[in-house]
């Protein structure tokens, strides 16, 4: 009778577990390296969709997007967190990226507004990880729509707590005032803050700063 | 030790349901059940995972040293969880940017390593990946139950499309964690109790001393 192969030897085990690792290890790799030019493509389109939502340029799919990023917005060289600026009929708009706390984890938008700064052209989302369903609804379109053309009254523009019905978010642009989400009111006070700071930067950058 | 596909399928989706009766990827179940998106991607990717570590753990068996067995069947699950995260960030970017980090969690999902521990370890490759694939199956089946109680009754929607009224408030506590906590006990309780039913008719029925055939642990 043929002997038991020993699987339970020491050496063996060392070696199963080194070949192991390491072909599974490669396949992975494999993957990543496959699927790398495709998941940069997609970061390189959220981004130049998020501008051009901020900016509000309309768009219908990715190849519009990419040729109407090319054409309309320049990213400024230099410029540490990312800002571009666009040529529009009316003259000079800006758009900044910017970061700032959120009540989990960090959010970093996307906002823009013209040369004279007097209102905002609007704001995107990048990441946020805000609690789904709560404050995670800055996401959603009512409460971005609401910066859409919004006077900067002061050099900032006031979230109101509580106030948010039924999604549909304050509509009166000139008031410098946008409806917060019921129930985030953390959430809503980080965007107020954030939308400050992000106003400050778009001074800068169009006052010639990086 | 072979068992039919077709009872697989049954003891998975109903009478050993691994939500439901062994109690296992309750940590999931509580945090991913708030939209049936969410959920319908998460529960495919556990599927997925557990079919096809079940599969290759199954053509390893009689290779793999029982010292370091634990370690290569985590070593196979996260393979094919990473390979789930690596395509779904290539070709469902806004899916992924949407499960961020749950994606990664499906490693810790244990039904996953239950079933290459309970079944593929001792079974052939093609009935363990069935096994892994009804595995998943059943815990779709329970968590999207879940899922659309709480989209429904937390965002007024499913998959997005408004159902409830204009005027209906949403009940804040269905999108946050404890709400899943009760929505299982009473799935639960419900599945438990109808299982336990059959089985006190099936032995009326018979009227023999014998034990039902529903390898069910519930208690009458």
């Amino acid at each position: 009778m043929k002997k038991k192969f020993d699987r339970e030897n020491i050496a063996y085990v060392v070696i199963f577990s080194f070949v192991t690792c390491a072909v599974f290890v490669a396949g992975l790799a494999a993957a990543n390296e496959a699927t790398a030019p495709k998941v940069r493509a997609n970061r390189e389109f959220a981004n130049q969709a998020a501008v051009l939502d901020a900016l509000g340029i309309g768009y219908s799919g990715p190849a519009e997007a990419a040729s109407l990023y090319a054409s309309a917005v320049r990213p400024i060289e230099g410029a540490s967190p990312r800002a571009y600026v666009a040529e529009r009929p009316d003259g000079r708009h800006y758009a900044v990226e910017v970061t700032g706390a959120g009540l989990w984890g960090a959010i970093t938008i996307v906002a823009a507004a013209g040369e004279s700064l007097e209102r905002l052209d609007g704001i995107q989302i990048i990441a946020q990880n805000e609690t789904p369903g709560l404050g995670g609804r800055i996401d959603e379109p009512w409460f971005k729509e609401q910066f859409r053309g919004e006077r900067v009254a002061g050099g900032r523009i006031r979230i109101s707590a509580g106030a948010e019905a039924g999604g549909s978010g304050a509509n009166d642009p000139d008031d410098g005032l946008v409806d917060g989400v019921s129930g985030a009111t953390r959430t809503s006070q980080a965007m107020e803050l954030i939308l400050a700071k992000a106003i400050a930067r778009l001074a800068e950058v169009a006052g010639g700063g990086k | 030790m072979s068992a039919k596909p077709g009872k697989i399928l049954m003891d998975n989706l109903w009478f050993n349901n691994p939500v439901l009766i062994q109690v296992l990827g309750i940590c999931s179940t509580l945090a991913v059940t708030n939209n049936v998106r969410n959920t319908l991607v998460m529960t495919v990717g556990v599927s997925l995972a557990t079919a096809f570590s079940g599969w290759t753990l199954s053509l390893m068996k009689d290779l793999i040293p029982r010292k370091v067995r634990m370690i290569v069947q985590v070593l196979v699950i996260s393979f094919y969880v990473i390979l789930i995260d690596i395509l779904l960030r290539a070709y469902l970017p806004e899916a992924s940017r949407q499960l961020g980090p749950y994606v990664g969690l499906i490693i810790t999902n244990c039904i996953i390593m239950g079933r290459a521990e309970a079944f593929a370890a001792a079974n052939r490759p093609l009935i363990s990946f069935w096994d892994g694939l009804t595995s998943g199956l059943g815990y779709m089946a329970v968590l999207v139950a879940i899922a659309l109680v709480r989209e429904i009754l937390g965002f007024g929607s499913v998959l997005g499309f408004r159902l409830m009224p204009e005027g209906f408030v949403p009940w804040t506590i269905m999108i946050t964690a404890p709400s899943a906590f009760f929505l299982v006990a009473m799935v639960m309780w419900l599945a438990r109790n109808l299982q336990a039913r059959r089985e006190a008719a099936a032995k009326a029925a018979k009227a023999a001393p014998k034990p039902a055939a529903g390898p069910s642990p519930a208690k009458a």
